[in-house]
């Protein structure tokens, strides 16, 4: 009797496993079929060249962030986890005004583009530093790191005083911001993530943290890196180059066009100096608020900096940000080119 | 419920893991950024599966901590949930975009960039201005770049390519009344920051538009150095071979 019940039931078990089995079959078939023959002419229609070079413009800025966007968050995780906050209140002049000018002269040291220093500033922030100050870090960290400046000394063979430039204007620009936002800043503008969530708290500190703070920063951050690759493949595709030679008759259209590119263009800072170069038939004052703005002001910044400290602060800053890398390199420019 | 718990576990992973794909793996990275990019690359790809390994076993270390309070069906796995406005375990929501590049790159990886870009811009002329060059290397045909080519030929007032035979390798693109170019594109940093380089081919028949080429021949003196009517610069060909697009499809500068 056992014996039979058994059988039955393995026979039913087989029986209905074959049913599932065609049945599903069937349906993966069908589908498979649908798709082999109909995926591929949508595809390929949708595939046209404009789509494939969006896409490769997208990737390429992604891939390219990724390392800068690690360095960057391993520093800040770093910076979390393992420096107390009284290094920083060491460090630092106890006051705003002077805090600006040595946090700006510290951008020196990090040798990455933007994109790292984004959730470096962020941090800092968290540990205490004055948001005038980290934002002053912010902004000359990209600019006059000594990989970008000898980048824009071989882009410029034979014009040191390109090199030179760039670094006064863009290290004014930081150092105005931050004093700009010493003197009118309101606090209720940033919005700072009070905890990051994940395996440790706000206030643990140690490896577990670091993992936590790691995980956490890059993964938003590159999100937003995503965001703004998007939107910049999406300009790089949709506004044509040769656009650019309508305007380069006057000089006076050609410094806001300029740094109106930069912003779009969302060439890493480490690079902008070739395209710079490239733009021949700009004069080098125009070309100068290229290499100013770019690393300060563009579409994958402004998303990293909305993430970051919220979409009130992005706005405002930037446009502001924009303004002072104009004026400075355009007084700069008249100065010393 | 597993999703939302091994969510950045999986996202980290999934970076890191289209990262080594087109670095380790192949060299499909050089579609996308410059060749000096590739160790760091490498680093960041690891270091991103072994934090998301070390943050999927923390996860799960402290799951089981949590007691026996809570026991989840995970024999079904789930769809993943991330509506939830939590910014805790699921992660931060943003992130999830970064599936969209990881995807592209593990499974259809965009193409190198070809003629499509290159005729969205007028060829930019190399900022220079005339004057000497270094001798060109021995070696007949001497291997050049299109962007070499180019700058000696419109900016070199030794004219070192005079007499010499050259050899380049790019694709093709078309200009109006039956003219082709052999066409390659610069990259510095990646290829958001491509500009056009291209030599006009004279003496033999025009090959498809994106035909990757070698092209053997002679340069074709034509205007006064530096100025508009020596744009762009022209090869006498000799010989024109098809060839299989190069490992890397742009040229550094």
């Amino acid at each position: 009797m056992q014996n039979q019940r058994t059988v039955v039931d393995g026979v039913r078990l087989v029986v209905r496993a074959l049913v599932y089995a065609v049945l599903g079959g069937a349906a993966l078939i069908a589908i498979a079929t649908v798709f082999s023959v109909l995926g591929p002419t949508l595809a390929l229609d949708l595939y046209t060249p404009p789509v494939a070079a969006w896409w490769t413009v997208f990737t390429a800025i992604a891939v390219q962030g990724v390392p800068f966007l690690l360095l960057g968050t391993v520093v800040s995780a770093a910076i979390g986890a393992f420096v107390p906050e009284r290094v920083f209140t060491r460090l630092l002049p106890r006051n705003p005004a002077l805090a600006v000018p040595v946090a700006g002269a510290a951008g020196v040291v990090l040798p990455g583009c933007e994109c790292a220093s984004v959730p470096v500033a962020g941090s800092l922030m968290r540990r205490g530093v004055a948001p005038a100050a980290a934002l002053a870090f912010l902004l000359s960290a990209p600019a006059i790191n000594p990989v970008v400046l000898v980048a824009t000394s071989i882009a410029f063979p034979g014009q040191p005083k390109m090199v030179l430039a760039r670094l006064v204007a863009s290290l004014a620009t930081a150092v105005v911001m931050g004093w700009l936002w010493a003197r009118f800043g309101k606090d209720e503008w940033l919005r700072m993530p009070a905890s990051r969530g994940g395996d440790g708290g706000p206030d643990a500190s140690g490896p577990r943290a670091f993992l936590a703070g790691l995980q956490h920063d890059f993964l938003h951050a590159g999100g937003f890196l995503v965001l703004g690759a998007a939107a910049a493949a999406t300009f790089n595709i949709a506004v044509p180059r040769s656009v650019l030679d309508l305007f380069t008759g006057t000089a006076l259209a050609a410094v806001p066009l300029l740094a109106v590119l930069a912003v779009v263009l969302c060439v890493c800072s480490q690079a902008d100096a070739f395209v710079a170069a490239s733009l021949s038939a700009f004069p080098l004052t125009a070309r100068l608020a290229f290499m100013v703005v770019g690393p300060m002001v563009d579409l994958k910044l402004i998303a990293l900096q909305a993430g970051t400290f919220g979409r009130a602060f992005a706005v405002r800053f930037s446009s502001a940000t924009w303004v002072a890398a104009v004026t400075s390199s355009v007084l700069v420019g008249w100065w010393l080119l | 419920m597993r999703g939302r718990r091994y969510g950045p576990a999986v996202l980290l992973v999934l970076t890191g893991a289209a990262v080594l794909r087109v670095t380790l793996f192949s060299d499909l990275y050089l579609r996308y950024v410059q060749a000096g990019l590739r160790p760091y690359l490498i680093v960041s790809g690891v270091a991103l599966v072994l934090l998301g390994v070390t943050t999927a076993a923390l996860r799960r270390e402290a799951y089981e901590d949590e007691g026996q309070g809570h026991v989840e069906h995970e024999g079904h796995g789930g769809p993943d949930e991330h509506d939830g406005h939590s910014h805790g375990a699921a992660g931060p929501r943003v992130a999830w975009l970064l599936t969209l590049p990881a995807v592209a790159l593990l499974l259809f990886p965009p193409p190198a960039l070809g003629s499509y870009s290159a005729g969205r811009e007028a060829a930019q002329r190399a900022a220079q201005g005339v004057g000497s060059f270094p001798a060109l290397p021995a070696g007949n045909p001497v291997e050049l770049s299109v962007a070499q080519f180019g700058s000696r030929a419109i900016y070199d007032s030794g004219r070192s390519l005079k007499g010499r035979t050259v050899r380049m390798t790019g694709f093709v693109t078309h200009g109006d009344d039956g003219t082709w170019y052999v066409t390659r594109l610069l990259v510095s940093c990646c290829a958001a920051d491509a500009t056009t380089s291209k030599v006009e081919v004279r003496g033999d028949d025009a090959p498809p538009t994106d035909t990757w080429v070698t092209v053997t021949g002679a340069w074709h003196p034509r205007g006064k150095l530096g100025s508009d009517a020596a744009w762009p610069p022209v090869l006498d060909a000799t010989s024109v071979r098809q060839v299989k697009q190069p490992a890397d499809p742009y040229e550094k500068r």
